[in-house]
C-alpha cells in the first residue's frame, strides 16, 4: 500500500457520515487496500503522473472554517437554476437557493429517498479500473441525489458549484453526485469547479453516478475552471436505458493534477450520446481527458468531439475508447479529436482507440495534431490584422466551433468572456464569436 | 451461401505437408550451453559469444510483454528446441543441381519452383529452410556490382566489421523479451549491404520455412543500405502442418545511410491452426529500420498466417528529410489473433510518414492495429498521415484500432484516420446482379479494400497476395 492509500484511509477513517452508508464506505476502504496502484506502465494512466499526489500531505475539512474571502473572485454563471454551492466540500447555506423537492443531501434524506439512493448508488461505477471511484465511496460522508420522478420535467436547471480557496492546510474534497431520471423525465444539470486565484494543491474527487432512464433526456455540463495548484480527479460515470439521450459538454483549464474520466454506458437499444469537449491547459498545467463509451445492445448511436488548445509548457492527454459489444449490431458510433499546439513545449498525446466485437456497425474516429495553418493566418494579416490578433482569432475559432453548440444560453455567456480573456482578448473578439 | 461459406471455412490449408529430411537437432531446453553449441556449431568468434550471453542473461531478467490484444497459452521455452539444421550442411550446394531434391520438391509442392522463379523473374533467393541457409542463387552477378548477399552466419566472418558494427544497433539486445531471444539463440538469416550509389540490379529474396516440428525458428536479417543506394527485398513465408504451437522470434534491422532506400515486403502465410484453433505459428517479430537524412525506408506486409501475430516494423526518422511507409494488409480467419501495426519516430526536421493499413476479420479471429506516431521535439516540419479501415466479416469476430499520438513539436502535422464497417450489402448486390456469385464478389470487394497496400507490393508478389488473400477469405462472408 502507498503512503496516499495509507493517508486517505486515515482521513476515511476520521469522517462522520450518516449510519445507513457505512457498508458502502468500509467495502469501499476495503477494495482501496488492495487497489493497484498506477504507475507509468498502467495503461489507463501511461501520461498522467500521480508523483504530485503521492506527495501531497491531506488533511480532513474543517467544517466550521468556511471563509468568505473567495466571493469577490468567484462569480457564478447568471442562470434562474436551483443552485448548491460547496466551499471547500462544506455546504455553503448562504450562498444556495432552497431545494426543491428533487434534490436532497445523503444526510438528510428520508426513507423513500435512502432507498433510491441504496438502489443506485455505486452500481453505475464499474470495473476495478476506477481507482478513484472506489476513493470516493471510501470518502462519502455526503452527497447530493437528483430524482426526477417518471414524466417529469424539471423546470429550472440545477446547478452545482464547487469552489476551492485558499485554506491553511491542503485539503480533500469529496463530492458526489447521484441523478436519477425516471422514465420520459427531462433535467439539466451544470457542475462547475471553480477556484480562487491562489489555492493549495488540495485534492478534488468529484464523482457523478447518473442514470437516464427509457426515454429521459439529460443535458449535462462539466466546467472545470479551478488552475494551477488544484489536483482534481473526477468522473462523470452515466448509463443510458431505452432511448435515452445524453447531452454533455465538458470544459477544462489545466492545473497540476487534471484527469476527467467519462465512462458512458450504452444499456437500453436507441440510446444516444452527444458529448463535446474542450481543453486548454497552459503554462505547466495538464489536463487528461478519458472518454469510454460501452455500446452494450444493438441501435445506439455516439457522437463525440474533442478539441485542445496547448499553449506554453502545458501537457494534454486524451484517450477515447470506444467499445461494441458482441451483440451491439446497428451501432453508429464516431470520435474526433483535434488538437492545436501553440508552443515549442507544448505536449499532445492522444489515443482515439476502437474496439469492436460486431459486425454490422459503421465506427470511424479521427485525430490530428497541428499548429495554426500558415496560409490561414497569412490571409489574415493580407487584409490588415496583426500576427498576434489573427494567432487569436484562429485559436478561438477552433473552439468557438463547440462553444456555439452550448444548448444552455447563460453557460454561453458565462464562458465567452472568460476564455476570450485566457486568450488574451477583449470585447471585439466577443462581438465576432456572439455573431 | 452459407454452405458454400462453411466449404470455404473448412478449406484445408494447402502448403500443410512436412518434408522427412534428417535434422541435427538440439534436445528441447535453453541454457547457457545450448547458445554455446550454437554459436560453437556456427564458427562464431568470441564476440558474439558474448554479446548472445550478454543477451541471454538480459533476457532471463525480462518478462513477456502483456500489453498486445492476444491471448495464447504460456509458451515453455524449456520444450522448445532452439536449433537444427538440414543434415548436408557440411557440403553446401553451390548451384540448384546439388540441392537436396526432397527439398526442391517440398518448394514445388509450395508452387514455387526454385529454379523457374529465379530465372523467370530474375530473382536471387537465399533460401533458409529451417535456420540454416542452404543455397544462395545468383551471388556473383551481385557480388559484380559490390552488393553483398550472403546468410548471415557467412558475414560475420567475411565482413565481421559490418555486422559488429550494425547489428543491434537499431534493435537493441535488450529492446524487447522476443528481440532478446532472438539475440541469444539467433540461428541464421540474411545479411545485405549495398555499397554506396548502387542500385540493386535484382529484387532480393528469401523465403523462409518452418519445418522441424517443435523447433523455433529466430532468423535475424541485417541489411545496410549505405549511402545513396537502393534496394528492394521481399520476404515470404510458409510453412507445413503442425499440431503443436511453433514459436517464431525473428528481428530485422534496417540501416537506410543518407540519401539510400529501403523497400522492404512481406507475405507471411504461416500456419494459421487449424478450424478449432488448434496449432498454428506463434509469430512475435521485431521488425525496425532507421534513416539517415534524406533516406527512405519502406515497409510493405501482407499478414494472413500465423495463429498469434505480433508485429510492427518501425522506423526512426532520424536524418531530416527522410521519409517512413508502412503498407498493411492483416487479414485473420477461424481463430487467428493479430496485433500488428508500426511505429514511426519522427526525430529529424521534415520528416514524413504514411501509415496505411488495412484490417479484415473473419470468422471468430480478432485483428488489432496498433500504432505509434511520435514527433520529438526537433522534428520541424514534419508529416504524419494515417489511415486505418477494418472490414468485419461475420458477427463473431473483432477489430479493434489502438492508435498513440505523441507530438511535443507545434509546425508537425499529425492526421489519423480509422473507420470500421462490414461488407456493404449494396456492393454485394450490385456485384452479384451483375452476375457475379457472392463469393467472387466479396474477394473483389476485398481486393479492392487492399488496393491501395497492394500496389505496393512488387508485382509477382501482388499476384501471390491477392490470391492468398482469395483462399484465406473466399466465402467465410454470410
Amino acid at each position: 500500500m502507498t503512503d496516499f492509500q495509507q493517508q486517505a484511509l486515515t482521513i476515511a477513517a476520521q469522517q462522520q457520515s450518516p449510519a445507513w452508508l457505512a457498508p458502502l464506505r468500509s467495502q469501499a476502504a476495503n477494495e482501496w487496500r488492495n487497489v493497484i496502484w498506477p504507475t507509468r506502465k498502467t495503461e489507463h494512466w501511461k501520461y498522467t503522473s500521480l508523483a504530485s499526489l503521492q506527495k501531497t500531505l491531506l488533511s480532513l475539512v474543517n467544517t466550521s472554517a468556511a471563509n468568505t474571502d473567495w466571493k469577490s473572485e468567484v462569480e457564478f454563471i447568471d442562470v434562474n437554476a436551483i443552485r448548491l454551492v460547496f466551499v471547500n466540500g462544506v455546504f455553503d447555506a448562504a450562498n444556495s437557493s432552497n431545494f426543491s423537492e428533487n434534490i436532497v443531501r445523503f444526510s438528510q434524506a428520508n426513507s423513500a429517498q435512502q432507498k433510491i439512493i441504496e438502489q443506485y448508488l455505486g452500481k453505475v461505477v464499474e470495473g476495478s479500473q476506477h481507482l478513484f471511484a472506489t476513493l470516493n465511496s471510501a470518502w462519502l460522508d455526503d452527497g447530493i441525489l437528483v430524482h426526477v420522478p417518471r414524466n417529469q420535467t424539471l423546470d429550472q436547471p440545477i446547478y452545482v458549484v464547487q469552489v476551492s480557496t485558499l485554506g491553511e492546510q491542503t485539503l480533500s474534497v469529496n463530492q458526489r453526485l447521484l441523478v436519477v431520471l425516471e422514465d420520459s423525465a427531462q433535467a439539466e444539470l451544470i457542475e462547475h469547479f471553480v477556484s480562487t486565484s491562489e489555492q493549495q494543491n488540495s485534492v478534488v474527487n468529484a464523482l457523478a453516478e447518473i442514470v437516464v432512464g427509457d426515454n429521459a433526456q439529460l443535458q449535462h455540463y462539466r466546467l472545470n475552471l479551478e488552475e494551477e495548484n488544484i489536483q482534481h480527479i473526477g468522473a462523470v460515470h452515466v448509463n443510458l436505458l431505452r432511448n435515452a439521450r445524453f447531452r454533455g459538454f465538458t470544459l477544462a483549464l489545466g492545473s497540476k493534477l487534471k484527469r476527467i474520466d467519462y465512462q458512458i454506458n450504452h444499456r437500453g437499444q436507441g440510446a444516444e450520446l452527444n458529448l463535446q469537449g474542450v481543453y486548454l491547459p497552459r503554462n505547466n498545467q495538464m489536463v487528461d481527458y478519458h472518454s469510454n463509451v460501452q455500446h452494450w445492445v444493438p441501435h445506439c448511436t455516439t457522437s463525440e468531439v474533442f478539441r485542445g488548445i496547448i499553449a506554453d509548457s502545458a501537457q494534454a492527454i486524451f484517450n477515447g475508447r470506444i467499445y461494441i459489444h458482441k451483440d451491439a449490431q446497428k451501432t453508429l458510433a464516431e470520435l474526433s479529436n483535434k488538437n492545436l499546439l501553440t508552443s515549442n513545449k507544448a505536449e499532445i498525446n492522444t489515443k482515439p482507440e476502437l474496439e469492436i466485437y460486431a459486425d454490422d456497425v459503421k465506427c470511424a474516429h479521427g485525430a490530428t495534431v497541428s499548429q495554426l495553418n500558415d496560409t490561414a493566418l497569412y490571409y489574415l494579416q493580407s487584409r490588415g490584422v496583426s500576427r498576434n490578433e489573427a494567432e487569436v482569432m484562429m485559436s478561438f475559432g477552433f473552439i468557438n466551433e463547440l462553444l456555439q453548440q452550448i444548448a444552455e444560453p447563460a453557460v454561453h455567456h458565462y464562458l465567452l468572456p472568460r476564455l476570450a480573456k485566457l486568450f488574451g482578448r477583449d470585447q471585439t473578439l466577443l462581438e465576432m464569436a456572439d455573431e | 451461401m452459407s454452405e458454400q461459406v462453411e466449404e470455404l471455412i473448412r478449406k484445408e490449408y494447402a502448403a500443410g505437408f512436412s518434408t522427412d529430411i534428417i535434422s541435427e537437432t538440439l534436445p528441447p531446453g535453453l541454457n547457457e550451453d545450448v547458445i554455446r553449441f550454437i554459436s560453437g556449431k556456427k564458427n562464431e568468434p568470441d564476440w558474439l559469444l558474448e554479446w548472445r550471453l550478454k543477451a541471454y542473461h538480459a533476457w532471463l531478467e525480462m518478462t513477456e510483454p502483456e500489453w498486445a490484444h492476444v491471448k495464447y497459452d504460456d509458451i515453455d521455452f524449456q520444450k522448445v528446441s532452439f536449433y537444427s539444421a538440414p543434415k548436408s550442411m557440411d557440403d553446401k550446394p553451390k548451384s540448384l543441381a546439388e540441392v537436396d531434391p526432397e527439398l526442391l520438391r517440398t518448394y514445388e509442392k509450395l508452387g514455387i519452383p526454385l529454379h523457374e522463379q529465379a530465372a523467370l523473374a530474375g530473382v536471387a533467393m537465399d533460401v533458409v529452410f529451417d535456420s540454416v541457409s542452404v543455397v544462395t542463387t545468383f551471388r556473383e552477378k551481385l557480388l559484380e556490382v559490390g552488393v553483398i548477399f550472403c546468410s548471415i552466419s557467412e558475414a560475420v566472418h567475411k565482413y565481421p566489421e559490418l555486422v559488429k558494427k550494425y547489428i543491434g544497433s537499431v534493435v537493441p539486445q535488450k529492446d524487447n523479451y522476443y528481440a532478446a531471444l532472438n539475440c541469444a539463440v539467433f540461428s541464421d538469416g540474411s545479411f545485405v549491404y549495398i555499397p554506396k550509389g548502387v542500385r540493386c540490379p535484382m529484387e532480393l529474396s528469401t523465403y523462409f520455412r518452418i519445418n522441424e516440428q517443435n523447433t523455433g525458428q529466430f532468423e535475424r536479417t541485417l541489411i545496410i543500405a549505405d549511402e545513396g543506394s537502393h534496394v528492394s527485398y521481399l520476404e515470404g513465408c510458409t510453412a507445413p502442418m503442425r499440431d503443436e504451437n511453433q514459436l517464431h522470434a525473428a528481428v530485422v534491422e534496417l540501416i537506410a545511410l543518407d540519401n539510400a532506400e529501403i523497400k522492404y515486403s512481406t507475405v507471411q502465410n504461416w500456419y494459421p491452426g487449424n478450424e478449432e484453433g488448434k496449432g498454428g505459428i506463434y509469430n512475435f517479430v521485431t521488425k525496425r529500420g532507421v534513416c539517415h537524412t534524406n533516406a527512405k525506408i519502406s515497409w510493405t506486409q501482407v499478414e494472413t498466417g500465423s495463429a498469434v501475430t505480433w508485429k510492427y516494423p518501425s522506423c526512426i526518422l532520424r536524418g531530416d528529410n527522410s521519409v517512413g511507409e508502412f503498407y498493411s494488409v492483416a487479414l485473420t480467419n477461424n481463430y487467428q489473433q493479430a496485433d500488428t501495426g508500426t511505429k514511426m519516430i519522427h526525430i529529424g526536421k521534415n520528416t514524413r510518414s504514411t501509415i496505411i493499413s488495412k484490417g479484415i476479420s473473419a470468422g471468430k479471429s480478432s485483428n488489432a492495429y496498433r500504432g505509434l506516431v511520435r514527433m520529438n521535439p526537433g522534428a520541424d516540419g514534419a508529416r504524419n498521415y494515417t489511415q486505418c479501415d477494418s472490414l468485419l466479416i461475420g458477427d463473431k469476430c473483432g477489430a479493434h484500432t489502438f492508435p498513440y499520438i505523441e507530438s511535443r513539436n507545434p509546425s508537425a502535422v499529425i492526421e489519423h484516420e480509422a473507420t470500421t464497417s462490414k461488407v456493404s450489402d449494396d456492393q454485394l448486390f450490385l456485384c452479384q446482379q451483375r452476375g457475379l456469385d457472392a463469393e467472387k464478389a466479396v474477394s473483389m470487394i476485398v481486393n479492392g479494400f487492399c488496393r491501395e497496400v497492394f500496389k505496393e507490393l512488387p508485382m509477382e508478389f501482388a499476384v501471390e497476395a491477392g490470391k492468398l488473400l482469395e483462399v484465406s477469405l473466399e466465402g467465410s462472408v454470410g
